[in-house]
């Protein structure tokens, strides 16, 4: 299936995060510089290496409300009403509400968990087809695949995805101690970084088919793969087997792509991995395209990483501006020959974003400008 | 859009304390469950790492794929490249998610593992079984409250006629951990897993064993059940189904144990329901314009597994899709028509309702009409 003829269009997108509420906020911050890591405030870190995350505080542990200010942002923008009851919602997510089952549980409340967010959706929007997937840290950008699948089959005329994840103890905790470092600030690609750190956030986007909407931009592809390798380290050839599907799904060529959101954690191995995949798939002589990295300002936002970066994505392509790789100082041996983002100017036809996750779980998108 | 055939079921398979294989599903009673051997789910020096959803899923995952004919005692028999994973499971990660959350706070973090690391994500079993199995196709887990398992079986579909994948090993998965436990309460909670390999036609060239022709998820029973016969054309249009699967009532994970559905609402389920009595005559009525609707739908005979099991939550679409594959293989009786109809979800706590159909494999083939 050719799902590149035209794209699809990106009608309205939606975004919180640490740096700021609506994708104006977000984009804005994040071109200027800004987002850093603060103290944890949601559980105690007393006894941890590791004390610093991106934490949304208003309001704070409550993924499901920041998911619903994304989707009404994206519903906006898109001039949609505040009614989803005909319209497929696709929610990726790596941790779920599972902070509140932590909470739950250690105050010793006997209350089932919500283990989708199905309800907060059908309340909220009177929405009656959401799918919460529950996977890695690509879990969004599965989705945002699947939204297009489901337009491409004719199966709906559009589609909310969003994406959704909030900071569990348990894995901050298990994060402190399989990690190299105590980060306190992340630094993609960094020579000296000390790991990845956790952020909350959310994104949206809604999903036309063409010709019903004004477009912001528009979805060419999402390329899927799974290494199937180990459980959380990856692996550069299937990082660079999910770009080169995602390029040809688009029916163009990586020469084509002028800007790269990298999803760059931070984490050593992480980071060497896809520095690897992105010299393979562009070429190691340092004419390929923009490469940007935001989790030095928003921290990694698991399961949300990959939308909030397809949401990053539209705005550059609609701006031509692009953020700059924050906390990267002496690039790593394998990161040599990559073109890093120092902000300012980029007019890029073609955008890609890079979302991997624990088991190898990889997915590529890549947008283009509006017609 | 190019009609693509109807995707097919090519082999099931079970991991549940009473049941060996698929067939045994349609004999379940309540309480009759054989006793356990220890420890279960199994374990090995491969999976002494996994949580108990994974072990639980493995077993399923590898009887479903041996079933299928993709696995066999040399490994698998057809390119990983072409095989994706979607698990279902609503509280998988909940018992390594709270047992590290409590270590934490009791012990503190010189105590925790770090092999729980990738346990503490949603999606450690798919990634898992994908790793045992080397499976490279798309790999999702769905947690979507009490239609989970229908709904993967939905997105199995998509993925099929999207040419996302060609094959797909479809899990649902409970585990009856220490904190599922303790949030199911008395209800208890399913300890097991059900799978199935779905496969284009196209791929399974004369092993299908059964079609899945149709498949909605809408705000309630009835509108699901309308649409899923809508999406499978003129063979959702048959008046009657062989065999009803009804939802199960009071899943965990959901709300339920919060908010049990009332009698009202349970009488207004039952009012619902597909009538008994499957007349073959009624198939003359399609003229009359009513074959659509669910009122419209008969059956000949019912298969219970929500009576019959704990709560099974997110696995409960896949074992309801399971067994109604070993009825339709079974053979039907003469005027039975070899279809069934599973309905997952909505219930007062619930956010909605997903409906699944399934036919004969015979029936595969035939172009859908029903879309552009």
């Amino acid at each position: 299936m050719n799902d590149a003829v035209t794209g699809w269009p990106i009608a309205g997108t939606g975004a919180v995060s640490s740096v700021g509420a609506t994708t104006a906020e977000v984009f804005t911050a994040l071109c200027a510089g800004r987002g850093a890591p603060r103290p944890v405030r949601a559980f105690d870190t007393a006894r941890l290496r590791t004390r610093h995350a991106y934490e949304i505080t208003d309001p704070p542990q409550q993924p499901a409300a920041w998911l619903c200010r994304a989707v009404a942002e994206a519903l906006a923008q898109a001039g949609m009403p505040d009614d989803l009851c005909d319209v497929p919602v696709l929610v990726g997510t790596a941790l779920r509400d599972l902070r509140g089952a932590e909470r739950d549980w250690t105050e010793g409340r006997s209350a089932p968990p919500d283990p989708h967010f199905g309800r907060i959706l059908r309340d909220r929007f009177g929405a009656c087809d959401t799918h919460t997937f529950a996977g890695a840290c690509s879990a969004s950008l599965y989705a945002l695949a699947l939204a297009a699948d489901l337009l491409a089959a004719g199966r709906a005329d559009t589609v909310v995805v969003a994406g959704v994840d909030t900071i569990t103890a348990s894995m901050y905790a298990l994060l402190d101690r399989a990690q190299p470092g105590a980060p306190r600030e992340v630094r993609p690609f960094d020579r000296d970084s000390g790991g990845q750190l956790l952020g909350d956030g959310a994104a949206a986007v809604v999903l036309r088919r063409p010709g019903t909407a004004p477009a912001r931009a528009v979805l060419h592809s999402v390329g899927l793969y799974c290494d199937a390798g180990h459980v959380t380290a990856p692996s550069a050839d299937g990082l660079a087997a999910a770009q080169r599907q995602a390029h040809d799904r688009a029916g163009i060529t990586a020469r084509d792509v002028g800007l790269v959101l990298a999803q760059g954690t931070g984490s050593p191995h992480n980071d060497r991995a896809e520095a690897q995949a992105l010299a393979r798939v562009f070429g190691p002589e340092g004419d390929g395209p923009l490469i940007a990295a935001v989790e030095g300002m928003t921290g990694h936002t698991s399961g949300c990483s990959g939308l909030l970066n397809t949401v990053l994505a539209v705005e550059c392509l609609r701006h031509g501006r692009t953020p700059p790789v924050v906390g990267l100082r002496d690039p790593i041996e394998a990161a040599a020959g990559l073109r890093f983002s120092t902000g300012g100017r980029v007019e890029p036809t073609y955008a890609q974003v890079n979302s991997f996750g624990f088991g190898g779980v990889n997915a590529v998108a890549v947008l283009g400008r509006a017609a | 859009m190019r009609p693509v055939a109807d995707p097919v079921v090519t082999g099931t398979g079970v991991a549940l304390p009473g049941a060996r294989c698929a067939a045994d599903l349609l004999a379940l009673t309540y309480g009759s469950a054989r006793p356990v051997p220890e420890p279960w789910p199994s374990r090995d020096r491969d999976t002494r790492f996994k949580d108990r959803a994974t072990r639980l899923a493995l077993m399923a995952g590898e009887a479903a794929l041996t079933a299928a004919g993709l696995l066999d005692a040399g490994g698998p028999t057809v390119p990983g490249e072409e095989v994706g994973v979607i698990v279902s499971s609503n509280l998988g990660t909940l018992d390594t998610v709270c047992r590290v959350t409590e270590t934490l706070d009791r012990d503190g973090p010189a105590a925790l593992r770090v092999v729980n690391l990738p346990n503490a994500c949603s999606n450690a079993t798919a990634s898992s079984v994908a790793i045992r199995f080397a499976l490279h196709g798309i790999n999702l887990t769905l947690c979507n409250g009490a239609t989970s398992g229908l709904d993967a079986l939905g997105w199995a579909a998509l993925a099929l006629a999207t040419a996302r994948a060609r094959r797909l090993l479809v899990i649902g998965v409970e585990p009856a951990g220490p904190a599922a436990r303790h949030c199911a309460g008395a209800s208890g909670t399913l300890d097991g897993a059900a799978a199935l390999v779905l496969e284009s036609a196209d791929a399974a060239a004369g092993r299908g064993r059964a079609t899945l022709t149709g498949y909605a998820r809408r705000t309630n029973a009835d509108a699901a059940i309308a649409a899923a016969a809508a999406a499978a054309g003129p063979a959702g249009r048959a008046t009657g189904c062989g065999l009803w699967l009804p939802p199960q009532e009071g899943a965990i994970g959901v709300g339920a144990v919060c908010h049990p559905d009332t009698p009202e609402d349970r009488a207004a389920r039952a009012a619902r329901a597909p009538r008994p009595g499957f007349d073959p005559g009624r198939r003359d009525r399609d003229t009359e314009g009513d074959s659509h609707h669910p009122d419209g739908i008969g059956y000949a005979t019912v298969c219970d597994l929500g009576r019959a099991l704990p709560p099974a939550s997110g696995a409960f679409g896949v074992l309801q899709c399971v067994a109604a594959t070993a009825w339709i293989t079974a053979g039907t009786p003469a005027g039975v028509p070899p279809t069934a109809l599973a309905v997952a979800g909505g219930g007062r706590a619930d956010d909605a309702a997903a409906a699944l159909l399934l036919s004969a494999a015979h029936h595969a083939g035939a172009p859908d009409e029903g879309e552009e």
